[in-house]
């Protein structure tokens, strides 16, 4: 499962596109969900089973949702402005940080936390970020918020049982991300007419 | 007083802003106005009381507070009140405004109640979803006016802000993972024994408030956000917003025993002096009067978190610091709101003879920037005087040094454009008394720089002493 996770973290930034972004994370939030199942299973939790159904309800049907209806009311084809020699750039330094992330946890963390697969939800909080930090497409940018949330919820899960107030805070970061984005994407589109930030006149497929 | 008042006091700070936001909502907007000025008003009155009764204790597994939290709550309840009483005169001025009168009053009800839950919690998860919360509140707000940079600003508010309060959950999660509990009262009490996940959860809650303290590099939203967002608005995130994020980061960096372990208190000492002199100078290159005041903020959370990171005096210094800055600053963005309201523009080489034109809030904006840059007697002075002692006390001239470059490079940067604009003139554009209308609600910016003067000048009652018992809680020394 968290090979798959990784998986899906590295093609979302080397996909210039939007629209295979967005099964591309429903999918990376519905293996958490299983894994969160699966974890919920063998112990019992009824908070991780919430949790679980929160994050197929939000993220695997929800929010894909709105960023599909927000591609369908723009005539342009949503793809990253310049995307051609950017997101290859993108994908080198996303494994870079991949590979990077994964040893300083390791070598720092890793006494604390044995098992490999604990640094995982680190990699994936950096993906998340570079994401955020490298792309200029709002669109991008909600899906790097994403992969972000998923990485706080791997992570709770795994190396902190039992966290507290775990269900209302991925409702929390779900509400953000559902009517915080909803709101101003509809805003943006309203004012501005682009999800490119200050790039009105350089939308281009 | 009963054992029951501070619960009551409590009860009201909580209640009546989130009242007046539900509330607030009704379609009548002179009636949404007056709802959020009693609900603002009843939030001051009550986090007084909690003030002047000394009001520290825990109620239940979630709620608590002790003196730091009451300086923090009066100064979140102040300015909350006086930019709901000056917005009446901004919003009248907005045309096509994106939201409503009675939708503003709502969020702006919304955005004062998540920062007093986050201070009056004990627990860091709710601390943290209290910020969060903020987040969610005050997007909106900054829309207002309408335009394109205005859509712009927010979104770069809501995902810097978000992906930082993200790295900031991230740290609470290795902090659990380590101590097995997030109640920042015990935590306190009874520091864990240190650890490499620990340090690592401090160092990463740093960089995860960091962000929405404005700390320098991760502090891009800040002067959009800042610039675009309506004045009164502007005033709450730059007079409680930070402060309130600084706030929560404390209450983490408080786990780690007395003293800090040294590479931690470096980091932050860094990142406090490293944001006050790049904001120290960044200011001098800003074209807008607003953007000024959006690095000054930055400028004295960098300066803060440098007093915290010394500890001493320093912290005490910091406090005041905090204070009177909150005052000060909120006083400067409603004159700015003025300013750009008379004039049209936030261009700082556009504006002239502000003290022919609007002569009130010229003196007013004079005032208040002496005020936020630390000009003797205001608190600000004091504060930042206290940081430069406590910063000579450890030995270190070159840090000291470093401060008092900071303070004076942004003083003499911030104090020189509000004279060009108040002073200068090529002729005067408009009579003397053409701008008058646009000298409604000055009597709160007057109200807030007396407050910040008072805090230089005298032992305010209660307030002074409040400091004091906030800073010997932090493990500071109090002269």
């Amino acid at each position: 499962m968290g090979v798959g996770i990784l998986l899906t973290a590295l093609y979302l930034q080397s996909e210039s596109f939007v629209a295979p972004l967005i099964p591309a994370i429903a999918l990376q939030s519905l293996v958490i969900a299983g894994l969160l199942g699966w974890l919920a299973w063998t112990q019992q939790s009824v908070d991780l089973a919430v949790v679980a159904g929160v994050v197929v309800v939000i993220r695997v049907v929800g929010i894909p949702w709105v960023l599909r209806h927000q591609i369908k009311s723009f005539r342009w084809k949503v793809r990253e402005i310049h995307a051609s020699h950017r997101v290859t750039g993108h994908a080198l330094a996303a494994v870079s940080f991949a590979i990077i992330a994964w040893f300083v946890f390791e070598e720092t963390l890793g006494p604390s936390f044995p098992s490999p697969s604990y640094a995982l939800p680190f990699v994936l909080l950096i993906q998340g970020l570079l994401m955020l930090a490298t792309r200029s497409n709002t669109l991008v940018q909600v899906i790097g918020y994403l992969e972000e949330e998923n990485a706080i919820v791997y992570a709770a899960a795994i190396f902190a049982s039992g966290f507290p107030l775990f269900v209302e805070v991925v409702v929390f970061l779900d509400v953000l991300g559902v009517v915080l984005v909803g709101i101003i994407l509809s805003i943006q589109r309203d004012v501005t007419g682009t999800l490119e930030e200050g790039q009105e006149d350089a939308l281009a497929g | 007083m009963t054992p029951t008042g501070p619960v009551l006091w409590l009860f009201i700070v909580l209640v009546a802003p989130a009242s007046g936001a539900i509330l607030a909502l009704i379609p009548h907007p002179r009636a949404s106005e007056w709802v959020a000025r009693i609900a603002a008003i009843t939030t001051l009155a009550a986090a007084l009381a909690l003030l002047v009764t000394s009001a520290t204790g825990r109620w239940g597994t979630y709620l608590g507070i002790d003196q730091l939290s009451d300086v923090f709550l009066v100064m979140v309840a102040g300015i909350y009140a006086t930019s709901t009483w000056y917005s009446r005169r901004y919003l009248r001025a907005v045309h096509q405004p994106y939201l409503t009168a009675s939708t503003y009053y709502a969020l702006l009800g919304a955005f004062a109640f998540a920062m007093l839950a986050t201070l009056v919690v004990t627990d860091l998860g709710l601390m943290w979803i209290g910020l969060e919360g903020t987040t969610i509140a005050s997007a909106l707000l900054i829309v207002l006016e309408r335009k394109t940079t205005s859509v712009e600003a927010a979104w770069r508010y809501t995902i810097i802000a978000s992906a930082g309060l993200t790295i900031a959950l991230f740290a609470l999660i290795l902090l659990y993972s380590s101590t097995g509990t997030l109640d920042a009262f015990e935590l306190a009490a009874a520091p864990p024994a240190l650890s490499l996940p620990i340090e690592m959860a401090v160092a990463l809650a740093l960089v995860g408030y960091g962000t929405k303290i404005g700390l320098f590099p991760m502090h891009a939203w800040l002067p959009d956000a800042h610039s675009e967002a309506p004045s009164p608005v502007s005033a709450m995130f730059s007079g409680v917003l930070l402060p309130t994020a600084l706030y929560a980061f404390v209450r983490v960096y408080r786990v780690l025993p007395s003293p800090a372990p040294v590479a931690l208190s470096d980091l932050v000492l860094g990142f406090g002096l490293a944001t006050a002199l790049v904001a120290a100078f960044l200011l001098q290159r800003q074209r807008s009067f607003k953007r000024l005041l959006a690095y000054s903020s930055m400028e004295v959370m960098g300066l803060a978190i440098t007093g915290i990171a010394i500890g001493g005096i320093a912290l005490y210094g910091a406090l005041i610091l905090l204070v009177a800055h909150a005052f000060a600053k909120s006083a400067a963005f409603y004159c700015a709101g003025n300013v750009l309201q008379e004039t049209g523009t936030t261009r700082i080489d556009e504006v002239h003879n502000l003290g022919r034109r609007l002569p009130w809030t010229g003196a007013a904006w004079v005032l208040s920037g002496f005020g936020v840059t630390g000009a003797p007697p205001f608190g600000t002075f004091l504060g930042e005087l206290l940081i430069v002692v406590g910063a000579l006390a450890t030995g270190d001239i070159a840090l000291a040094a470093v401060i008092v470059v900071a303070i004076l490079v942004a003083f003499l940067g911030l104090n020189s454009q509000i004279g060009r604009m108040v002073f200068g003139g090529r002729g005067a554009e408009g009579s003397p008394a053409a701008g008058r209308s646009s000298e409604g609600g000055i009597a709160v910016a007057y109200l807030n720089v007396g407050v910040a003067l008072a805090l230089g000048v005298v032992s305010l009652p209660y307030l002074t002493d409040a400091i004091r018992a906030a800073a010997s809680v932090l493990g500071g020394s109090v002269p």
